[in-house]
């Protein structure tokens, strides 16, 4: 049997997800030469155009440039893995929702007011394609990423964490963040998986995974941190930052 | 005669730029480096959020600099709140910055310029031929790699290093962990300086070119408060709108920096020339070596001025584990200090070169106004300099040995292209 055929592609992020997959060392040759690799521009000028059988889409679309390679990476691709937040649901740039709050930005930052740029709100990819599977993280979990890809070869369906952060948090036995320190943590409404890393630092979840399965109960977190006295703004500006809009009628009644 | 030289998309670099070049009867008539990596609105993202966690939102611009943004960031944080850090932090940070150049370093000189000199497409293709050295070359990346996973909490964003210290304060035990990878990789940070150095340097795009860097005190190292340019001058980092000047231009979503209306670059060769009598051990032996092929003049030596880097990195990083040892590691909590209406700024160098955070607060501690100038933002105009003297000297060949070449002028920068979309406000 031939070996799969993939690509490593990028849209607008930092890149982090694919240097996960660089990151992984010891693993990296030995995982690499399962595969041929079709079209990877960061780490190879190998450029075939022809069809893939996998492949790894991370960052998010904020241009019409991205909508346009993302559509031709679409029609080349068998499976499509969504690799990180951003190519999920868009991550940190996401909280730029509007088409008027973009062009406010534009005009900030770059003194224009011109439309000489092809900017779009950024979104993940899934709202312009049919994604096969997604793995979550900013960035993405080398462990999770490279057991997501054996599966894949092994033709079984990625594990997927359907359950908070404070899971892990209490199987580790980490002192509750919120309840011992009054520390705003995310940790009851983000998707675990990351082995509740930031808790074991003493550090409050940010949510850097993304809401949990089914968004999580966000109006009790909500009311929970005004009660440790966070103001609206505060809890809002937090809840913000990896999930883009925060629907705020969920908090109505609050 | 017109003709269009077009590069869809550099490979091998970080992000997406394309370079669009027009002769015309063999003279160049118009340079591009069109960068169409979508922009992300940092400075507009950072706006009402508190202090405490900006730098979890900025070390989110770039992921190969992560521990660049996340220091310069703390940086202009402690910078406005005049916060007043212990040694032993201070010591932590320089290994976890010397990491960042090793992670960095390692993927740049072996996996992405590499290729290029001993033709492959990429470094899994040189595995056929070269394997052990890719695998020394993967075992360095990784010792970089171990340092931010160990101070910082992961390889990528980590989160560990706080505004006045560190959150939980790495063991004895972790630190030589660390140490004894390090003395592995020595030998991969040799092998980068030697194979650089005997490679024949092109010299198409030989031109002048004004430098910039961090001035670094006794020791060749990252940070710092000052900057060093090339005519010879000294600059407090909050005075770092003298040096980058910045205008908007309509084919790219980076603007380009200037000094004195003019290009300059900033990076590897540029923290070498300016700081060099300030190295140690074998980095020092290896540049006094190799100093003739530094060169201001030839941007493609800054593949050999990042292996040598390498090398320093490598060793600097076991001193700062013995320092920190010798001293005794404590328990340290972060430092106390207060939030008012304030403005600070902090320089430090990514793998890439400077790299300038600079934030001003409410009362609160809120953000109103912030500033990000990234290494490859202001390397960009320098790289259109560069493609158009190199696509002027070789005007007469070929459209693929042109292309190949601009790609190898532009590579050596090792360009960081998600970071330099960092949305700058303008007044």
């Amino acid at each position: 049997m031939s070996k799969p055929r993939i690509g490593i592609f990028s849209l607008t992020g930092c890149g982090g997800d694919q240097l996960q997959i660089l990151n992984m060392e010891d693993a990296l040759l030995e995982l690499l030469s399962r595969f041929q690799i079709v079209d990877f521009q960061e780490g190879s000028s190998v450029h075939d155009t022809g069809p893939i059988d996998i492949s790894f889409v991370e960052g998010s679309v904020s241009t019409k440039t991205d909508l346009k390679r993302l559509k031709l990476i679409r029609e080349r691709s068998g499976v499509i893995i969504a690799i990180g937040n951003c190519a999920i649901d868009g991550c940190i740039q996401a909280m730029t929702t509007s088409e008027a709050e973009l062009k406010s930005n534009l005009e900030e930052v770059y003194g224009v007011k011109d439309d000489f740029f092809d900017a779009v709100p950024s979104k993940g990819i899934g709202e312009y394609i049919k994604i096969d599977y997604q793995i979550p993280g900013c960035p993405v979990e080398k462990e999770e990423t490279l057991n997501a890809i054996i599966s894949l070869l092994h033709g079984n369906s990625p594990l997927e964490f359907t359950y908070p952060v404070c899971v892990e948090c209490k199987l580790n036995e980490y002192p509750c963040l919120i309840t011992e320190k009054g520390l705003p943590c995310l940790g009851p409404v983000v998707r675990a998986g990351c082995d509740a890393r930031c808790p074991g630092l003493g550090l409050d979840c940010i949510g850097c995974r993304g809401p949990t399965e089914g968004g999580g109960n966000v109006a009790a977190e909500y009311k929970m941190l005004l009660d440790k006295g966070y103001s609206k703004e505060f809890i809002l500006n937090r809840l913000k930052v990896f999930s883009g809009d925060v629907n705020e009628s969920l908090l109505e009644g609050i | 005669m017109t003709r269009n030289i077009h590069i869809d998309e550099v490979t091998r670099v970080e992000g997406h730029g394309a370079i669009d070049v027009v002769l015309e009867d063999n003279q160049v008539k118009s340079v591009k480096l069109n960068i169409f990596e979508g922009p992300r609105f940092f400075e507009s993202l950072l706006k009402t959020q508190v202090y405490e966690k900006v730098p979890d939102i900025t070390r989110r611009i770039c992921a190969i600099c992560t521990a660049s943004h996340s220091l310069a960031s703390i940086g202009a944080i402690e910078d406005a709140f005049k916060v007043k850090n212990t040694p032993q932090t201070e010591l932590l940070r320089d290994l976890l910055i010397h990491g960042e150049m090793i992670e960095s370093h390692a993927l740049h000189v072996f996996m992405l310029a590499l290729p290029d000199f001993l033709g492959y497409p990429d470094a899994i293709a040189m595995t056929e031929k070269y394997l052990e050295a890719v695998k020394m070359a993967l075992e360095c990346k990784k010792a970089g790699n171990l340092i931010h996973s160990t101070l910082s909490g992961r390889d990528v964003h980590g989160m560990n290093e706080r505004v006045g210290g560190f959150s939980k304060i790495p063991s004895t035990e972790d630190l030589l962990t660390v140490k004894a990878l390090l003395e592995k990789v020595k030998p991969a940070g040799e092998l980068g300086v030697k194979l650089f150095s005997s490679f024949d340097l092109p010299d198409y795009n030989e031109s002048d070119n004004f430098l910039m860097a961090i001035d670094p005190g006794e020791r060749f190292g990252f940070l710092g408060d000052h900057i060093l340019t090339s005519d010879g001058n000294r600059y407090p980092q909050k005075e770092y709108q003298k040096l980058t000047n910045e205008t908007v231009v309509q084919h790219s979503y980076a603007k380009h920096s200037q000094y004195q209306s003019k290009p300059f670059m900033v990076g590897a060769m540029p923290r070498l020339i300016l700081s060099h009598n300030t190295l140690e051990g074998a980095a020092k032996e290896m540049y006094t070596e190799h100093k003739d092929l530094i060169t201001s003049k030839n941007t493609l030596s800054n593949n050999l001025g990042q292996a040598i880097e390498l090398v320093h990195s490598i060793e600097r990083g076991i001193l700062d584990i013995d320092a920190l040892l010798s001293n005794g590691l404590k328990d340290e909590p972060i430092v106390d200090f207060e939030v008012y209406k304030s403005h600070g700024v902090n320089a430090v160098e990514a793998p890439r070169g400077l790299l300038y955070h600079d934030y001003t607060f409410d009362d609160n501690g809120q953000i109103t106004k912030a500033n990000i100038i990234t290494p490859t933002a202001q390397n960009v105009y320098n790289m259109e300099k560069d493609i158009r003297v190199t696509a002027g000297n070789l005007a007469e060949k070929t459209d693929n040995e042109i292309k190949s070449a601009l790609e190898l002028v532009v590579r050596a920068y090792d360009p960081c292209i998600s970071c330099s979309v960092h949305v700058a406000r303008i007044k």
